[in-house]
């Protein structure tokens, strides 16, 4: 079964045609990746409107070669410069930049590249393996789980995405009610139009995705009169010849570092709307503390690049597991191709695997294989890169608001879809400049009809609410949503506050009860296994005297990758 | 604003709207079908969005003597000053779209972006050579991109039509 979807999806993804847009969607990640300000997902949105005439595998690899480019190129401006090209690099700074300066770039960008490598393969095979499985998982979800998982997705997110929650939270529930305008998809009952005709049927998907987030991108890119009109970057990038030799001994000498990393990457984008710019500095900090020499990092070191790149590409693979097998977009990025498949008429959810296994198969083999591609063309792409930098922010700004009016226009064939743009770029800038999250509000518009149909069908099955809290994998996502909503107090108070010691132990503890409720062998065991983790913190903190521990040095914030 | 600050306006002005959108729900026409009426998510929203807002508005308010000096001098015209590229973009912007009908997508998006790169960038006669060769390029090549190669009907406007 298993080799005749791989075999029936390389069919449809080894042709000529796409592999150019592979290539073509790895080269333009890669230069969009090194470019700061130009975030991946801008990219990914500028690269949406060509695949709309695309059969749905082919434009979805395009976007994935996108996204992988995009992923690695960030180390580029990040190890010659000093400036990270996307969050999803900034760690890879820390090192990369002192190592080059060493005058060894092009072993920095050796170990960068082929870590992103190694760490875009592993999380590759995870995706091929776990999402079947979690697929699997998916399938015992009722109504009442569906709808606390996107609770705990919009919870996580507003909590990851910075300092105050409320305005994260604030921002959550205003996507929730954009999404709610215009028809009503269970009794086609029209909402808040306001007798406005086209807002009859509702806001696009997608213009408000992009207004929210690169229209307002861009104007906030542009808007230092002077800085706009400086090159992308101070003088100072040279293309350099890459050391692979040296750079693959580096990294597979240091095997141990390089598959942490991966994994912790896996699973930071396997939970919903954790991206890559968490998972570099998580690897980073965990490679600083497991390793014997925590005072070369900051210095140059190798495995100060190979955590946070390895991390970063492959939380990739996580994001799009949990796209695939739930429904759910592991990240931004992943929340505009869950757009795109939707476009295509193809909606994800835990029976996507088996019902379109030629599609979601070419999706694992397209990522995949977008790992070689960007390795390929690493050293091309560098030369290109160099040549970008001399552009100025204005130049880009004004094209892209251009491009971006075509292709959203390109969508629907509908002017008004590019007044919403429009309106969602103002919306976006001004939440922006007042401190709300956008990530939260994206996540709420592209989950708001999933909790409402998930709702609707809930209350239509049962009137009985407690069924939010008895069923086992809903009390496991709600327990995990409160957790999600005191992390940003835990994140300000540790290491500083008593409470703090309380909170892990607490969240393995309490986590294991649903494990436990959900019966079979696996499950329990997992639970018990919680419930040790937990037990064996709170003795270490007892034995301690309950002393208060320092802690990383970075925050985790989430930022659009 | 004497002893409130942004955040103050900003929440009160959430809660308004939160208050306008809920008095909306109850225009939701009700169906003699369906289990669960059209009303009933939309409301979960305004409630949690409505406690969320008042929270922050007395966030804002106890606050507000420690953030009294966040707030940035120079009044109306120091907003303008800080905001300009963004509000030339989405002038032009608007005004892009205003004259689609006219203007069609090649032509209106060709004024557009010259105009908005001699806006943002400078009016000197060099960056005027260079800035209407990058709109007539980039913007060519895209429309030829999308009308011949992916078959999308842009509008073409009233001066192309007539033509």
């Amino acid at each position: 079964m298993l080799i005749e979807n791989i075999l029936g999806a390389a069919e449809a993804l080894f042709t000529i045609q796409t592999m150019a847009l592979m290539i073509l969607g790895v080269a333009a990640g890669l230069i969009a990746g090194a470019i700061p300000g130009f975030t991946i997902t801008m990219a990914i949105v500028l690269t949406l409107p060509f695949t709309f005439g695309m059969p749905p595998i082919q434009g979805l690899a395009t976007m994935l070669g996108v996204f992988v480019g995009g992923l690695s190129g960030g180390l580029m401006a990040g190890i010659l410069t000093g400036i990270p090209g996307t969050p999803s690099s900034v760690a890879t700074t820390f090192d990369g930049f002192p190592m080059a300066r060493k005058g060894r770039p092009g072993l920095a960008l050796g170990i960068g590249v082929w870590s992103s490598f190694f760490g875009g393969i592993i999380s590759a095979v995870l995706l091929m393996t776990l999402a079947p499985q979690l697929a699997r998982v998916g399938l015992e979800f009722g109504p009442w789980d569906f709808f606390a998982l996107v609770l705990f997705a919009l919870t996580i997110t507003a909590s990851l995405s910075g300092d105050n929650l409320v305005k994260g939270l604030i921002a959550g529930a205003m996507g929730l009610l954009v999404a709610t305008v215009g028809s009503d998809e269970i009794n086609g009952v029209e909402r808040f139009s306001f007798g406005f005709e086209p807002v009859e049927q509702g806001f696009s998907f997608l213009p408000v995705l992009v207004g929210l987030f690169a229209f307002s991108q861009l104007l906030s890119d542009v808007q230092d009169p002077a800085k706009a009109r400086e090159p992308l970057m101070p003088p100072g990038a040279k293309a350099v010849r890459i050391e692979h030799a040296k750079a693959i001994r580096e990294v597979l000498s240091r095997w141990g570092n390089l598959i942490r990393s991966s994994l912790i990457g896996v699973f930071t984008g396997i939970l919903p709307a954790a991206g890559g710019s968490i998972s570099n500095i998580l690897a980073y900090d965990q490679a600083k503390k497991a390793s014997k020499r925590p005072q070369d990092f900051g210095t140059g070191t190798p495995d100060g690049i190979i955590a946070p790149e390895a991390a970063n590409n492959a939380t990739a693979g996580g994001a799009l597991i949990t796209m695939m097998a739930l429904g759910i977009p592991g990240d931004i990025v992943t929340a505009i191709m869950l757009g795109a498949l939707l476009i295509h008429d193809v909606i994800p959810s835990p029976t996507f695997i088996t019902d379109s296994p030629t599609l979601a198969y070419g999706i694992f083999m397209a990522f995949f294989f977008a790992n070689f591609i960007m390795l390929g063309l690493q050293a091309v792409c560098l030369r290109a890169f160099v040549m970008v930098t001399r552009m100025r922010m204005y130049v880009l700004t004004a094209v892209i608001l251009a491009y971006c009016g075509i292709g959203i226009f390109a969508l629907n064939n509908i002017v008004f879809d590019m007044w919403t743009l429009l309106i969602f770029g103002v919306l976006g800038l001004a939440m922006k400049v007042l401190g709300f999250p956008l990530a939260p509000m994206i996540l709420g518009v592209v989950l708001g009809h999933i909790a409402e149909l998930n709702l609707n069908r809930a209350l239509s099955t049962s009137d009985d609410l407690t069924l939010f809290f008895t069923r086992p994998w809903a009390l496991f996502f709600l327990i995990l949503a409160v957790y999600s909503s005191v992390f940003p107090w835990f994140q300000r108070d540790r290491g500083k506050k008593r409470w703090t010691l309380w909170f892990l132990p607490a969240m393995s503890i309490s986590m294991a009860p649903p494990l436990f409720l959900m019966g079979g062998v696996a499950r329990p065991i997992v639970g018990g296994l919680l419930l040790a983790v937990g037990g064996y913190l709170l003795w270490g903190h007892a034995r301690n005297g309950w002393q208060l521990e320092s802690v990383a040095e970075h925050d985790v914030h989430l930022e659009e990758t | 604003m004497g002893r409130i600050n942004r955040d103050v306006v900003i929440a009160v002005v959430l809660v308004v709207f939160t208050a306008v959108f809920y008095g909306a729900t109850y225009g939701i026409r009700k169906t003699s079908y369906g289990t669960v009426g059209s009303e009933v998510w939309p409301r979960t929203i305004l409630i949690a969005l409505g406690t969320l807002c008042l929270i922050y508005l007395i966030n804002s308010w106890r606050a507000r003597h420690e953030t009294q000096g966040e707030r940035g001098g120079g009044g109306l015209r120091g907003w303008f000053s800080t905001y300009r590229n963004a509000l030339l973009c989405f002038g032009m912007y608007a005004l892009f779209l205003a004259t689609l009908d006219y203007l069609g997508m090649l032509i209106g998006g060709i004024l557009f972006v010259f105009l908005l790169l001699n806006l943002l960038g400078g009016w000197s006669p060099r960056r005027l050579a260079i800035h209407g060769a990058i709109a007539v390029s980039t913007m060519g090549a895209m429309w030829a991109v999308f009308t011949f190669g992916l078959r999308v009907f842009l509008p073409e406007g009233e001066i192309l039509r007539i033509w």
